[in-house]
């Protein structure tokens, strides 16, 4: 009984929300949510919908036809160029899509590489297509970069593809043009697919530049791109995304798509069409104050230097900060708790212990994957007093308490 | 008290758009059809710059009763906001003694409802219009079909006398509308009795290989995009191409 979901786990992310949803005064830096809501110009577009009486029914598998003519036109804007017809899918937010790729592009048993730290529930799709992920370790030392050496080695008869989020989860690093090429040489040389997940390409701070693989037309048929409305909108709750990459593999990824949900949501391919028709003014405006919100975590991290040490985030709404191994053995010695195992910092403890603590939830490092030990998750997707009242606890705590 | 606002606003910009567009005569290139106006529409833009022509083009849902206005006269939409309209009504009539109003207009209309392009076609007369497609997209707002290619056939009797009509030959919807026009009718597409006729098609890793014959020439063109309507696209840029160079009343 249960063979295929005993080794898939419920998101350690969730799993803290749910603690932290205990505590009443609890303020949770843990989901990845956006606070705003979804701008007005999208439900407008959805309510003309409701009105003309055009959701109710299925669309065609891969999605409308007009929101993906408008996502092609959306990608030619970033200099990547597929046909709406044949090689675009829309899908029920990123994770359908992730699904549906996997699982087409996959034999069980086969290995999937995945640079970690990095997004929780890779793991669990790979799990669920029976192929094995294979973690590659992110350097820290060089702003949680990739080192290409430790995909070489990683890579067996077995590999399939690899997989990564760039800009990433939850580190906030944005993979140079330079670090993907040499990815891309070696997908090439050894026959894998690279499945990209950018969900977080419009949170991009300091004008540092982005890149992306599906630019590259020699890499169409080997690149998969995934993309969310979830974050660049506001729109978590509406379930929807797209991928797109060659036309030989967006056939075979619809089949699966097609057995998991017929379709996206009709109501939400409309809001999508809202989001794409929109200026882009309102993704500008999140942006400028996600960077205000980095700005100010840093800042409030900066004053608990004997606590964390941090990168600071390129992108994304997250922060990664490493939790000090001095610090918990002093904390596990004066309050008679355990937070470290194996000569490192235990981070789902630490996070439990924060909770009680502080209420204030994080989600632990070792969610992300091995590399994450001893690191905690804060997401600035909050609004600036909800970080500055998490903040005053730490700070109250670590300063004043220890 | 919305919908009256809306009526006298849709009133007033449609009252001063068809002065603008008396006084100041751009020729008006019209983009129709369920799908692929927008590339359509950059394709011409494209074009009539290397032509050094000046050319405004409608941003994409730019295209219905009050958009459409608005993109002529190059003004921005309120949306739902009473204040930020006030500027664009007080702006609408300076638009009237613009100096350098743009010499090509190049618009994409929609048609959701029935009548929606009899609304639009009595704001804008065409010198070409072009119909791209048609398909049961935005049939929701039609009772059949026939009521929905209606729409664009209107827009071909509207087009000027003397003026181009461009239809797709692959569509036999669209085909059918170029029957019995008084205007000049040229046709793209695939099959044999094209205008501009797409022979061949060939992906590959940049882009596509098309080979074009029009006009007695034959063409070979590597394009990079991806996917059919793109050919189209290419296309129906070459006939507006050779109206540009060989037919002085549209210049």
């Amino acid at each position: 009984m249960f063979e295929r979901t005993k080794n898939i786990k419920l998101s350690t992310i969730k799993e803290i929300e749910l603690k932290a949803a205990q505590y009443p005064d609890a303020i949770s830096l843990a989901q990845g949510i956006p606070d705003f809501d979804t701008p007005e110009f999208i439900k407008r577009r959805v309510e003309r919908a409701l009105k003309r009486g055009v959701v109710a029914k299925y669309s065609l598998s891969p999605g409308l036809p007009e929101l993906r003519e408008l996502i092609e036109e959306s990608l030619a804007k970033d200099k990547m160029y597929y046909d709406w017809e044949k090689e675009v899918l829309v899908t029920a937010g990123s994770i359908e899509g992730i699904t549906a790729t996997i699982m087409a592009i996959t034999n069980p048993g086969d290995e999937v590489i995945i640079p970690e730290p990095t997004y929780t529930s890779y793991r669990e799709v790979i799990n669920l297509a029976a192929c094995k992920p294979i973690f590659v370790p992110l350097d820290e030392e060089r702003g949680w970069g990739f080192n290409i050496e430790e995909y070489k080695k990683a890579i067996t008869k077995n590999t399939k593809a690899i997989f990564y989020c760039n800009p990433n989860n939850p580190t906030g690093t944005i993979y140079s043009k330079e670090q993907l090429m040499e990815l891309a040489d070696l997908a090439k040389k050894n026959k894998l697919f690279l499945i990209s997940d950018e969900v977080y390409k419009d949170f991009i701070y300091d004008q540092k530049s982005f890149f992306s693989l599906a630019q590259i037309p020699e890499l169409r048929d080997r690149v998969i791109r995934i993309f969310s409305f979830s974050k660049a909108f506001a729109m978590t709750g509406w379930r929807i995304g797209y991928l797109h990459s060659d036309e030989k593999n967006i056939k075979e990824i619809t089949k699966i798509h097609d057995s998991l949900v017929t379709c996206a949501p009709v109501i939400s391919q409309y809001a999508a069409m809202g989001a794409l028709e929109i200026e882009q003014e309102k993704v500008l405006e999140f942006c400028q104050k996600y960077k205000q919100r980095r700005d100010l975590i840093c800042l409030r991290l900066e004053k608990l230097k004997h606590v964390f040490q941090f990168v600071t985030p390129d992108s994304a709404y997250y922060i990664f900060p490493k939790i000090s191994l001095k610090l918990a053995k002093k904390i596990e010695k004066e309050k008679n708790i355990n937070l470290t195992k194996e000569g490192g910092v235990d981070s789902w403890k630490f996070a439990l212990w924060l909770l009680e603590e502080t209420q204030v939830a994080t989600v632990p490092g070792v969610a992300f994957g091995p590399n994450g030990e001893g690191h905690i998750r804060m997401s600035f997707g909050r609004k600036e007093e909800d970080i500055n009242q998490a903040f005053d606890r730490l700070e109250n705590l670590f300063n004043f308490q220890l | 008290m919305r919908v009256i606002l809306k009526t006298l606003l849709k009133n007033y910009l449609k009252i001063i758009t068809k002065m603008v567009l008396f006084v100041h005569r751009p020729t008006v290139i019209a983009i129709a059809g369920s799908t692929n106006k927008n590339f359509v529409k950059q394709e011409i833009k494209k074009i009539l710059r290397e032509f050094n022509f000046s050319t405004r083009v409608n941003p994409k849902n730019f295209n219905t009763e009050i958009g459409l206005p608005l993109a002529i006269l190059y003004l921005p939409s309120g949306y739902n906001e009473y204040q930020k309209w006030l500027p664009v009504i007080f702006k609408a009539p300076l638009k009237l003694f613009q100096k350098k109003f743009p010499k090509f207009l190049v618009l994409s209309l929609g048609t959701s409802d029935e009548g929606d392009m009899k609304y639009l076609l009595s704001i804008v007369k065409p010198d070409i219009s072009i119909i791209t497609d048609i398909t049961q997209r935005y049939k929701e707002g039609f009772s059949d079909m026939n009521r929905l290619v209606n729409e664009y056939e209107l827009l071909a009797q509207k087009t000027k006398k003397g003026g181009l009509i461009i239809l797709n030959s692959d569509n036999y919807r669209v085909k059918e509308i170029g029957k019995n026009k008084e205007q000049r009718v040229l046709y793209y597409g695939f099959k044999e009795e094209s205008d501009a006729r797409i022979e061949k098609t060939e992906k590959n890793e940049k882009g596509q290989k098309i080979i074009l014959r029009h006009q007695g020439e034959k063409r070979e063109e590597q394009i990079y995009r991806f996917g059919k309507h793109h050919s189209y696209v290419l296309a129906i840029g070459h006939i507006i191409k050779k109206e540009l160079k060989n037919n002085a009343e549209i210049r």
